[in-house]
């Protein structure tokens, strides 16, 4: 009995109604003729999977693959249309310069809409509790003993929107063309195929799209986010837990450009015992907040009006982690209870964002933290890349780039199997793959769960002693620098 | 008086330097930053004297033995107070107003109690079961006033600094509240509950007063004044966070309830009992050896 399955997309259907349309693509897949066979299909038209597919374009090894994508949204209704440079879309992402090398070297980069982009140089984080601090910025980061090198990079990390980086890789893709689209096409479900008289498709997934057709993959990539059901067809599990917290986002305008000009922007990022808040810029004086909080806060903040909603962003930055405990027990006017607490509370304005003056409309949105680790991201002609491999806690970044660098190893891998003439899809082919992302991607995983633990602790022993690693780390320019370098994936 | 002192433990605005370093020292908190005596930095508010830490242990230690000496040095249990709550238990006791609404409105307010802010005569006039009523009826007892509190001096934050002195001036209606004597037993007794209560040090190093008690009041402390403060000041709600100016014409004992207060027994009742028993006894003593 081959495993199979069938894909739900909408929850609410009836159990009845789910067995007959399983029953119908059932029928419908056995009278088909013959399915349309492809090298790849790759499920999840996300930064991930798109990445992986301007990447087979770009090689000349792979280029001969036959591609298909499905992607169960419109890809050409969803790009990035909009261009005026004081509205930006509630999701973006902080990519590293490792990331922004992959996207030059498949030759993406050069679509990008750059005014859209935000490159920072320095970085500011700081304890909510002590009130200690690190600042990364890489001219801190080096040996001051060492000869200053005019090569040194200047540049932590891009601010983009997710939309921006879809886009200028669907525009990559359509002047490399030979990626197979089928868009808006959900798929209906994935099963073994079967043997006939001229093929053996027995070991091979066959996905039934909603337009009826039947695709039968060499290589199947679940690039279909962290529910995949392309990780379910192949029966992987993916272990981990849910945070117990949500991200609330938004975009918001600042009162100027920040304190270093338009030449050096900085990202701000304080961890209260909630979570960490960060503001992240994007170009002139528009800032991304992401705002990782327990969910009764999280729906709190979404209630208030825009003037209370732009007065906690403020105080999240600023104020005590007593005064923001009591803010949140308030249903409304928070902007008079700040205005009164910033009276009170002493800080340095150089070392915290420059204050928020309005919060772009219908912009706050949550989504709830997990952490997630598939067992494993391959399988017999199927690969998971991106979030159907992994999700991360936001607090460092990384999601959206584990995912960037995924997509090129598996790139490095399906290359190497075709130059040495092996099948892309055997799961031997693939090991190289795993190998060279799972350790890594877990480390981490590992690294933004402990963070995250140590941070909650609200007061104890653990207080003190983080604030003295913090301070510790701060000092050592080296150390520091290894670090950034790790982050910056160029390490 | 409300409003200038108002205006003097006012932040001053900070003025945004031109050069940074300059402005991350002169940003920092008074408790935060470095400085000797020969450049003593300006105050915070008015009244303020800003210490080193030297001299703010040499403080702590000074007034702590002078006032187990004398402990009717109210001045100098003031200072022992003030020297001793920085850092840390100062901003706790303001943390725990800051999360109670009552508690952020007194911040906000500052409200001083003087006999000028508070008119004793019309308390005096208000019904007897009136908190209004038990403080005055209180100051008439113990014959004290209001107006004999100090003003902080050594809190270097000027919100903390208001909360040591609302604290202070509080003190007299937990007196009332708990309906406990000025004299030495009443106030250890007292002090044990608001160690309890706020966490204060001076009032937990009050408390070794005890040891100058005489036999009968220590052994009366241990059994039922000590117990009574630990339950009472660590269950009940924080008394700091009360509104006493709202509360003049409520219920005493409904405002027991409300903190969850239990009043204990009458110390100066139990002291005249005890006082007449033993009268009698040596009576009966000097009578028996008549007799015989």
């Amino acid at each position: 009995m081959p495993p199979r399955l069938s894909l739900q997309v909408h929850g609410a259907r009836s159990r009845a109604f789910t067995i007959r349309a399983q029953l119908y693509a059932h029928q419908r897949c056995a009278s088909t003729s013959a399915p349309e066979i492809y090298d790849v299909v790759c499920v999840g038209g996300g930064p991930a999977g798109l990445s992986l597919l301007a990447g087979l374009r770009a090689s000349k090894a792979t280029s001969n693959l036959k591609i298909a994508l499905i992607e169960s949204q419109d890809l050409q209704k969803n790009r990035q249309h909009n261009t005026t440079l004081d509205v930006f879309s509630n999701r973006c992402s902080s990519l590293t310069p490792a990331s922004v090398k992959n996207l030059q070297e498949i030759g993406a980069w050069s679509h990008v809409n750059n005014a859209r982009v935000q490159p920072y140089q320095e970085m500011q984080v700081w304890d909510g509790v002590t009130d200690s601090r690190i600042s990364f910025d890489w001219s801190s980061a080096t040996n001051s003993f060492a000869p200053h090198q005019p090569s040194q990079p200047s540049i932590i990390a891009y601010m983009i929107e997710n939309i921006n980086i879809t886009t200028t890789l669907l525009s990559h893709l359509s002047v490399l063309s030979g990626v197979t689209t089928f868009s808006p096409a959900r798929v209906e479900s994935i099963e073994l195929g079967q043997e006939t008289a001229d093929l053996d498709l027995r070991s091979w997934p066959m996905l039934t799209l909603s337009n009826g057709k039947t695709l039968a993959a060499r290589l199947l990539v679940g690039a279909d986010g962290a529910n995949s059901p392309v990780r379910a067809f192949a029966g992987i599990p993916s272990r981990g837990f849910d945070y117990n917290r949500h991200g609330v986002v938004a975009t918001l305008r600042l009162e100027g450009l920040g304190w270093g000009g338009e030449a050096h922007k900085i990202a701000y990022q304080r961890f209260l015992p909630t979570g960490p808040v960060a503001m992240l810029p994007l170009p002139g004086n528009m800032a991304s907040l992401v705002w990782s909080t327990v969910p009764e806060r999280a729906s709190r903040l979404k209630s208030l009006s825009s003037e209370d909603f732009v007065a906690m962003v403020n105080a999240a930055f600023r104020l005590s982690t007593v005064d923001l405990e009591f803010l949140h027990t308030l249903p409304e006017g928070q902007q008079k209870e700040v205005a009164w607490r910033e009276q009170h509370t002493p800080v340095n304005n150089r070392n915290i964002p420059m204050k928020v003056v309005s919060v772009q409309e219908g912009s706050v949105a949550s989504f709830p933290l997990k952490m997630r680790h598939a067992d494993t991201y391959t399988g017999e002609r199927v690969a998971l890349v991106g979030d159907a491999a992994h999700t991360i806690h936001p607090l460092a970044g990384q999601g959206l780039n584990q995912g960037q660098a995924d997509a090129a190893s598996l790139v490095r891998t399906i290359k190497s199997a075709v130059l040495n003439g092996q099948d892309i899809g055997a799961q031997l082919s693939l090991e190289s793959y795993n190998n060279e992302r799972y350790a890594e991607n877990n480390a981490l995983l590992g690294v933004c769960d402990k963070l995250h633990r140590l941070y909650s602790v609200e007061s104890g022993p653990i207080v003190p002693l983080r604030s003295l690693g913090l301070k510790a780390v701060d000092m050592m320019g080296p150390l520091k620098g290894f670090l950034m370098r790790r982050a910056a994936g160029t390490g | 008086m409300a409003s200038p002192l108002k205006h003097s433990l006012a932040r001053p605005l900070v003025q945004s330097s031109s050069s940074c370093a300059a402005s991350r020292v002169l940003l920092l908190p008074a408790s935060q930053r470095f400085f000797s005596v020969l450049n003593r930095p300006p105050p915070n508010y008015e009244g303020h004297i800003p210490l080193t830490k030297v001299e703010r242990g040499a403080l702590a230690i000074g007034s702590a033995l002078w006032s187990f000496r004398d402990p009717r040095r109210g001045d100098l249990i003031a200072a022992l107070g003030e020297a001793t709550a920085q850092p840390f238990f100062i901003d706790h006791l303001r943390n725990r107003m800051l999360l109670s609404p009552t508690g952020r409105r007194i911040l906000r307010d500052r409200p001083r109690i003087t006999s000028t802010t508070l008119s004793i005569p019309r308390l005096r006039s208000l019904p007897s079961n009136t908190v209004g009523y038990a403080y005055a009826a209180w100051l008439d007892r113990e014959g004290v006033s209001p107006d004999t509190r100090a003003a902080v001096r050594y809190i270097d934050d000027p919100e903390c600094a208001y909360v040591m002195q609302r604290y202070r001036e509080c003190h007299d209606f937990y007196h009332a509240l708990a309906g406990l004597p000025v004299f030495r037993e009443g106030e250890v007794a007292l002090k044990a509950f608001e160690f309890a209560n706020t966490g204060l040090p001076m009032t937990g190093l009050s408390v070794f007063a005890a040891l100058t008690l005489k036999k009968r009041e220590w052994q009366r402390f241990w059994e039922i004044y000590g117990p009574w403060a630990v339950r009472n000041g660590l269950l009940a709600d924080d008394v700091i966070n009360v509104y006493w100016e709202e509360e003049l014409e409520t219920d005493v004992d409904g405002l027991r309830t409300r903190l969850g207060i239990e009043k204990p027994p009458d110390l100066r009742e139990i002291r005249k009992a005890e006082r007449e028993a033993m009268k009698r006894a040596k009576e009966a003593k000097e009578s028996g050896t008549v007799l015989s």
